[in-house]
């Protein structure tokens, strides 16, 4: 026990030096790597990793005699998780979210340090001290925080009131819900019933699976799969078709769109929000083929109400393609990011 | 014995004579259900020269005789939206949310009083029946007030409605004529047989007239389900109409309209969340008690009623998110433009707000389970590992309210370089939410399998297999519902949904698996020390307040977003709403609403406990110092 508690304590001793060397700057955010396609539950695991590792600090400190109190290590913990979401995660995190998670954080701390009587006795009895200010130091703290709090949050109060210049926050609504049919070159289509119509086997008929069983692997690289290259002559079929697709692609879509499909073209930054990206989990592999055919073809003057603020550049692609390559470039797409488009069955 | 004879057979002829007028209004009704169908349809033969005029419904698509008159279309001005200086739309809805807080919560407490009256009449023990039937008086008392309360603001609604919004109701009223007066009739069913039930509980104490008098709460709960049920079908109509054709035009099957796609999952829904809701009021009703006793024995019994009422509307809170599922997975298959705008589209923030709170329920619940412990001598063996769960909510808690599309200024989004963050953006979609709620749920599972056995150390044979059986499982569950979350992302979107069903299944394996598998391996186990009751800290008692208030806040905010979905319609499809407040509040103006309701909705009720404080006060007390570790005695007879 006392030997795996020394690990846990190394743990968290190397996890403290990395990001204190991060937020000073000496160590980048990404000296260890967020690997893609497993970002998510990696972040999770580092998490958990600390919290052993601060468990088997304590424990060490409290065998040595040098216990920390229940009251910095609530704080601590706190504090450190708000670095953590700060300077080791990136890209950067919006300010919104890591306010959401400090006050989570907060109030998971909270909950653990008033578990139990003893516990919360523990915690505030530094609280308590400075309140009943007994010693010496107590008081003068007591003063400096009577002082210091209300400039603290009228500092606050005049920061949040003070006009800004930057641009204000824009809540958009980035997938409106679709209409119940669009009509496109004349023909309506219903967007809940219609097919891809090249989504087929090299006979001709439609067949989702054999599809499915030929887009790219998710996960690192996205590789494509053995005898799966559409830019092979000889395929009939879905593949086929995906390569038409990838052409229409790239003479039209992957300026802004970008090469790789996630939103990061040549032009990309131009626009305020960017360009889709693909590749997220959140876009395309949420929605149905028909959902995309039909953002595609009407662009964002075609925007319904509930779109607001309607910002998007996108021309209306009709205007620019017939029915068919708009079928065959949705298809590139979903090859592409290796996902599946939503189906109801 | 023949005077208890005569009384038997007086009591079940009663009863009897009960149920026969009860029933009474739908026969009463049942030839206005015929005439519904048959004489608007003979006129209408008249009027054509005996041509019958048919129209295709709907929803069930099936062909009928056009018995009603379209739905009008209305246009903004007096005779259609008739006014005062203000929106018309904040005051329905204000009257609409009122009237279902209390009515939410006359037809949940029956249902308690029902169960616990029951558990007092099979209990053996007789200090602990007793207790049981206090209890179950105590929360009828409560619900007494609340009921009249609910009436008056059923009267606010119906004059609400016929004075700013007459055409609509009358073209609602219209539709559901048939029913409407079985409706009102089952009120005043509901409302006898409450005050049968009520002042008989002294008359009908004892031996077979106590069961006669639970029966009677069976028939309460029946009639009050049914009420809610009718209540239900007029929404299911207004969100996914069925019954009627394009124009709107009735087509004389009353069942047609009222079996809508979405009324069985919204009967679903709604009496799980008032069961949770009723449980978390007289909760906070037990709370505030609790923290305003001057004796201790006060506080015990306070806590413990407090203990129950939480327990049992977190019972029903457990399986509500799987409701909700089937309600949205009801919603999509109805309406796919619906399912979009409420997960994905306009209302979407409005679900992250939601899940905040389900979010605050789950944690205020452990958070209550573990400070519930401290009063249970040989808990503390659990205190240590209580960071542990702590940390396993707080992940769970954060996928689960994490946006997909994040508020973020311009100069954020270009330094995320998109807009969807790359990392925490994967935990904005529903198979990490699954995820993460289903994490929270088994860890509350695991706060209650400990607090079971916090006192008590198991004493069968197989105790320490058990055990190891029982950590193996939870650790099995944990793995199994993380890993299905990561598998979502990696397979096609109508599988991903399918996943939610083994997830789900490991959660409910969990909590009825471990939970009888507990209570066997407890059976006559070793007590390290009794329950003190009304030694519990007063966070506990904040925790409980907390729970009813996000009770609360959370039935504002998904009636606002149910309503909300059917965007600028009156009814889905149907009749359009023209008056000048057909569009969506902001999220800013809709959570300063919702405040303003659950806050009205606490000053109300608060209103209501005092008067409930003010009949017990009448009842001298005698003031004795609680016993520690003692049973809670009930404080008051009736």
């Amino acid at each position: 026990m006392k030997a795996l508690m020394s690990l846990g304590a190394l743990i968290g001793v190397a996890g403290l030096l990395l990001l204190g060397g991060m937020v000073l700057d000496v160590v980048p955010s990404t000296y260890i790597r967020l690997v893609e396609g497993y970002m998510p539950i990696q972040m999770l695991l580092e998490v958990a990793c600390y919290v052993i590792g601060f468990t088997g600090l304590s424990y060490t400190l409290n065998a040595m005699g040098m216990a920390i109190p229940r009251f910095w290590q609530g704080i601590g913990f706190w504090v450190f998780f708000l670095l953590y979401l700060k300077y080791r995660m990136y890209p950067p995190i919006p300010f919104s979210v890591r306010a959401m998670y400090g006050t989570v954080s907060l109030v998971a701390v909270f909950m653990w340090v008033s578990a139990s009587e003893e516990d919360w006795q523990k915690f505030k009895q530094p609280i308590m001290n400075v309140l009943d200010a007994q010693t010496g130091g107590n008081r003068l703290l007591r003063y400096l925080y009577l002082v210091l709090l209300p400039i603290l949050i009228g500092g606050f109060s005049f920061n949040a009131m003070m006009p800004k210049s930057e641009e204000p926050i824009e809540l958009r609504t980035v997938h409106p819900a679709p209409p119940a049919s669009t009509k496109v070159h004349g023909k309506t289509y219903t967007l809940q019933t219609s097919q891809n119509p090249y989504r087929v086997n090299p006979e001709g008929k439609y067949d989702q699976e054999f599809s499915n069983a030929n887009i790219v692997e998710q996960g690192m690289g996205r590789l494509m799969k053995p005898n799966a290259n559409p830019w092979d002559d000889k395929n009939q079929g879905y593949l086929k078709y995906v390569r038409e697709g990838g052409e229409i692609f790239y003479q039209n879509c992957h300026f802004c769109h970008g090469d790789n499909l996630n939103g990061r073209g040549l032009h990309a930054f131009a626009f305020n929000p960017i360009p889709a990206n693909f590749t997220d989990p959140g876009t395309i592999a949420q929605l149905q083929e028909t959902f995309i055919f039909w953002r595609v073809s009407k662009g964002g003057i075609g925007l319904p109400n509930e779109g607001f603020p309607w910002a998007s550049v996108m021309p209306p692609w009709e205007q620019h393609l017939t029915v068919d390559e708009i079928w065959k470039v949705v298809l590139f797409e979903y090859w592409h990011t290796g996902y599946y488009p939503r189906t109801w069955d | 014995m023949g005077l208890l004879a005569g009384k038997r057979v007086f009591s079940i002829m009663a009863l009897c004579m009960m149920v026969s007028l009860l029933l009474l209004p739908i026969v009463v009704a049942l030839p206005s259900l015929a005439i519904g169908e048959e004489a608007p349809a003979g006129d209408a033969a008249k009027k054509d020269g005996d041509k019958v005029e048919k129209g295709r419904d709907v929803y069930y698509k099936t062909e009928g005789i056009v018995v009603g008159a379209p739905a009008p279309k209305t246009v903004d001005g007096p005779r259609d939206y008739p006014r005062y200086n203000f929106e018309s739309r904040v005051l329905l809805w204000f009257a609409n949310q009122q009237h279902l807080y209390y009515g939410s919560f006359v037809l949940a407490v029956p249902i308690f009083c029902m169960i616990i009256e029951f558990m007092g009449v099979v209990t053996k023990d007789k200090a602990l029946a007793k207790r049981y039937d206090q209890l179950a008086y105590d929360f009828i008392k409560i619900s007494l007030t609340a009921y009249s309360l609910t009436a008056i603001l059923g009267g606010i609604l119906i004059f609400t409605f016929l004075t700013l919004y007459p055409a609509f109701f009358s073209y609602l009223s219209g539709i559901f004529r048939p029913v409407m007066h079985i409706y009102a009739l089952m009120f005043v069913a509901e409302s006898g047989t409450l005050y049968i039930y009520y002042y008989g509980w002294d008359k009908m104490k004892e031996g077979f007239l106590k069961w006669i008098h639970l029966s009677m709460s069976v028939i309460l709960n029946i009639i009050g389900t049914l009420l809610m049920f009718l209540a239900n079908s007029w929404i299911g109509f207004m969100m996914s109409p069925a019954g009627v054709d394009e124009q709107g035009r009735y087509l004389g099957n009353i069942w047609h309209v009222i079996h809508t796609a979405l009324w069985n999952p919204l009967n679903l829904h709604r009496i799980l969340g008032n069961m949770a809701f009723g449980g978390g009021v007289v909760a906070a009703y037990a709370a505030y008690k609790f923290l305003a006793s001057k004796t201790d024995e006060d506080r015990a019994h306070y806590d413990w009623m407090g203990y129950i009422a939480m327990a049992l509307g977190v019972a029903f809170l457990i399986p509500l998110p799987f409701a909700g599922y089937w309600l949205m997975r009801e919603v999509y298959a109805y309406r796919q433009q619906m399912g979009i705008t409420l997960m994905g589209g306009l209302l979407a923030w409005l679900f992250i707000i939601q899940a905040t709170m389900i979010g605050i329920l789950f944690l205020s619940t452990n958070y209550y389970l573990w400070q519930a412990m401290g009063r249970m001598r040989g808990a503390e063996k659990y205190q240590r590992y209580i960071k542990y769960l702590v940390f396993i909510l707080a992940c769970g808690y954060m996928v689960f309210i994490t946006p997909h599309t994040m508020v973020m200024t311009p100069a954020e989004l270009k330094a995320m370089g998109g807009q969807q963050h790359p990392v925490l953006g994967n935990y904005g979609v529903m198979s990490a939410k699954n995820g993460g709620i289903n994490v929270i749920i088994t860890t509350t599972v695991l706060s209650f399998v400990w607090y079971m056995r916090g006192n008590k150390v198991s004493t069968v044979s197989w105790a320490k297999f058990g055990n190891i059986f029982m950590g193996i499982f939870f650790a099995c569950a944990y793995f199994n519902i993380i890993f299905l979350a990561v598998y979502g992302y990696y397979i096609p979107a109508n599988v991903r949904v399918g996943l939610s069903v083994p997830q789900v299944a490991t959660t409910l394996s969990c909590l009825f698996f471990m939970f009888a598998l507990n209570s066997v391996m407890m059976k006559g186990a070793k007590q390290l020390g009794p329950i003190e009751w009304g030694k519990i800290s007063a966070r506990s008692q904040y925790a409980l307040i907390m729970l009813a208030t996000a009770f609360t806040w959370m039935m504002g905010l998904m009636g606002y977003i149910r309503s909300s979905v059917r965007l600028f319609w009156h009814v889905n499809e149907i009749m359009r709403d023209n008056s000048p407040w057909a569009y969506t509040h902001t999220v800013g103006f809709a959570a300063n609403m919702i405040s303003f309701n659950v806050l009205f909705f606490w000053i109300t009720i608060l209103f209501v406990f005092w008067l409930g404080s003010l009949g017990a006060k009448k009842v001298p007390v005698e003031s004795k110092a609680g016993i520690p570790g003692s049973i809670p005695q009930p404080i008051a007879s009736h």
